[in-house]
């Protein structure tokens, strides 16, 4: 449902700056001999916090600030991991995930931030759609487009924060992007990409996990070619189906 | 109560180059007032000026009698203004004609609201006096230009603005889609009694429709009819 977001409003670069701003964060508790898996997430959320505000005052689009903050994010986690003498492996295990280790209090996260994401969207719906719409007619509508935006984002960063933990960060486009993208290709409302963004992302998880069990590939893979094949059948059935207009 | 629109010694400048300086615009109470000029003139960012969402290094917006930059609630003031930008950047964003028309009601139903029947019939009623209520229930993405600039205009309609703002509402149509356009304008902006501001660089029809013209050269304004 959230790479619906990441789609309409263009924020891939965000998604890849998370992924590093977690690395930062689990450097940090590696550091400090803390918790890395915690770090990370506490200092995702903070990030998701602050880019919104922060691309607007300092005029650098997100995706430019998010640019930014993947290397700077890389360079300072490496400092780190060279003055703690940490190991590499261990650092970056934060970024695979593993879901069969998830804690009790994993799951109490999971599920308290994908009940905090279904209560933004319910809420918060004709708002939502119209900033993925159109932020400049969102605006001019008077609706408080800047603080709806910043909602946005808070909650995209904090759904790739907890998701990174779950299913490792090599995984987040499998069930957050590539389901948006199919769902994009066929969708006839905002409700409906939601919905099918949604259930495309719960069937290539089920359907890649059986696949690599039948076949014997690792389950990563099979699961981002099930969501890719989702969106192959997604262009054939859209190319069919719907007329284009002219546009402007 | 029909109400102005001001524009006073307005300076603007972009990257620290000036772009427009001491511009004075005004729009009277249920006038048609267009700026004219060429293109990179500033007469978009005027029209940003004139509904809060471009802050000019010096000037004052007086819009409904009250100061833009500096009223403590420029979202609530914007609910009444209704403004129809140049080219809509929504892409093949899934949303149908009526939604896209109900969308100017948002501001006005608050936030976290439902909409109720009553904005449905503004809606509607929108969609009816620009023409396009037979179009309802197809995407915008899947209409002529034309035909999305209608929808922009019925939104703007359903927003029930005091003043109207357009930006160059004819740009890229052909002649007759041009007059189809500039003709529901008139429609609207003669209905509903608005206070209008229109931009555009095609400066030999505007006269038809406006009751005053402002033209834009060297980065200032000058009334010319």
């Amino acid at each position: 449902m959230i790479g619906v977001f990441i789609i309409s409003l263009n924020l891939v670069p965000l998604r890849f700056a998370m992924m590093h701003i977690a690395l930062l964060g689990g450097a940090v508790g590696l550091f400090l001999k803390l918790d890395p898996m915690l770090f990370g997430l506490l200092f995702c959320t903070a990030a998701a916090l602050a880019l919104g505000p922060l691309s607007d005052k300092t005029k650098m689009g997100l995706g430019t600030l998010s640019g930014l903050f993947m290397t700077l994010t890389l360079a300072l986690a490496f400092i780190l991991f060279y003055k703690g003498q940490i190991n590499v492996l261990q650092a970056f295990s934060i970024l695979w995930g593993n879901i069969l280790s998830l804690t009790l209090w994993d799951l109490v996260t999971v599920a308290a931030t994908s009940l905090f994401i279904i209560a933004v969207v319910f809420l918060f719906f004709k708002e939502i759609q119209a900033i993925l719409y159109d932020r400049e007619v969102a605006l001019s509508v008077g609706l408080p487009e800047k603080r709806l935006y910043y909602l946005i984002v808070f909650v995209l960063g904090l759904t790739i924060a907890v998701s990174m933990r779950l299913i490792g960060a090599l995984l987040v486009d499998a069930f957050v992007l590539l389901p948006a993208i199919g769902a994009n290709l066929v969708a006839r409302s905002l409700k409906q990409m939601f919905l099918l963004s949604s259930l495309f992302g719960f069937v290539s998880g089920i359907g890649g996990l059986c696949l690599s069990v039948a076949v014997d590939v690792p389950a990563s893979s099979m699961i981002i070619l099930a969501a890719s094949a989702i969106i192959g059948v997604c262009m054939f059935y859209g190319r069919r189906y719907h007329t284009h207009g002219k546009g402007f | 109560m029909h109400h102005s629109i001001e524009l006073i010694d307005i300076d603007v400048s972009v990257g620290g180059v000036p772009l427009l300086h001491n511009v004075n615009i005004e729009a009277m109470p249920c006038e048609l007032a267009a700026i004219v000029g060429a293109n990179g003139t500033g007469k978009t960012t005027l029209l940003k000026v004139a509904n809060g969402t471009f802050r000019p290094d010096r000037g004052k917006v007086h819009v409904m009698h009250q100061d833009f930059l500096t009223h403590k609630d420029p979202d609530a003031l914007r609910r009444d203004i209704a403004t129809v930008p140049q080219r809509s950047n929504h892409n093949r964003f899934p949303i149908r004609v009526e939604e896209a028309v109900l969308m100017g009601r948002y501001g006005k139903i608050g936030v976290m609201r439902r909409p109720k029947d009553e904005d449905l019939g503004i809606a509607r009623e929108a969609m009816r006096l620009t023409g396009i209520l037979s179009l309802e229930k197809k995407l915008v993405h899947e209409l002529s230009g034309g035909e999305q600039q209608k929808v922009a205009l019925a939104r703007a309609l359903a927003q029930e603005p005091q003043i109207l703002l357009l930006d160059e509402p004819t740009t890229h149509l052909d002649a007759s889609s041009r007059t189809e356009i500039m003709e529901t304008i008139r429609k609207m902006h003669k209905e509903r009694q608005l206070t209008t501001l229109m931009v555009s660089h095609e400066a030999e029809w505007v006269g038809q429709y406006a009751d005053k013209v402002y033209l834009l050269k060297d980065g200032t304004s000058h009334l010319t009819a």
